[in-house]
């Protein structure tokens, strides 16, 4: 019963965490060559390495937490246990996503405020 | 026969859950767009890219949590039993689905009331700039 709980819960979170990864890495291109004033070459560089390491980190935490799981006998055990370690998988993506962004936002207000001049 | 009952009860919350947050994000993110437009100024690619991120995160939020609450700690005797757990966990999950769709809106507009600001700050800045060289000349 366990081996079958891994099996379906390392493809649920690997397919979600890697979806999430590609989906940040397209559309967080555009705010990386905002922040980096154009720079293609520069911006295709540090986007690859953000996702080398976000795949690296969430990938390996994932994998990690099959070494700490409770034995599973019953059907409705092997359900309670997967959706909970997906959903502590996506709490966790979730938080890293929005501490990001915020991240980003502040170095962009941080550059407006600096070079005291107004995009329109 | 318990366990069934359990079993029972997560096959029907799952669907309802994921349905339920499909549908909201769906509503919010069709709308985001408008508001994107209007607070990058018609720069379609950051706005596009901005909700799609939004979008991304809420599903990975919210999926999660539903996900989280998902177990019924205590054992269905009954088909009624079993439909009253259900419909405390699908009002309770769709209620935070509501606060988190008003918590997104107040971000939309926050976002909208700051690019209104920064607009009518530029406008001025600009108007400035003409009194003075008119002064000077």
């Amino acid at each position: 019963m366990n081996l079958l709980a891994y099996l379906i819960y390392l493809l649920i979170s690997w397919a979600i965490t890697v979806n999430a990864g590609i989906s940040f890495y397209k559309n967080g291109k555009h705010f990386l060559l905002n922040m980096l004033e154009g720079d293609e070459k520069m911006t295709n560089t540090v986007n690859l390495l953000l996702l080398t390491g976000y795949f690296m980190i969430n990938l390996g935490y994932v994998t990690m937490m099959i070494s700490m799981w409770e034995t599973v006998i019953t059907w409705h055990q092997l359900v309670e246990t997967i959706t909970l370690m997906t959903g502590k998988i996506m709490l966790l993506l979730a938080a890293m996503h929005y501490f990001n962004m915020t991240t980003i936002y502040l170095y962009y207000r941080f550059n407006l405020t600096t070079k005291k001049n107004i995009h329109l | 026969m318990k366990t069934s009952f359990i079993l029972t009860a997560y096959l029907i919350y799952l669907p309802v859950a994921l349905l339920l947050t499909w549908y909201v994000a769906r509503t919010l993110f069709n709308s985001g767009k408008i508001f994107m437009m209007d607070i990058f100024n018609g720069r379609e690619d950051l706005a596009g890219s901005t909700n799609k991120l939004f979008e991304v995160g809420f599903y990975l939020l919210n999926l999660g949590f539903a996900l989280l609450i998902l177990r019924i700690g205590h054992e269905l005797t009954s088909n009624q039993s079993m439909i009253e757990a259900l419909s405390r966990k699908v009002g309770g999950y769709s209620i935070y689905l509501g606060i988190m769709l008003f918590m997104n809106m107040l971000l939309f507009f926050r976002g909208k009331r700051i690019s209104k600001e920064r607009k009518r700050l530029a406008l001025l800045i600009k108007q400035t700039n003409q009194d003075v060289k008119g002064m000077a000349e």
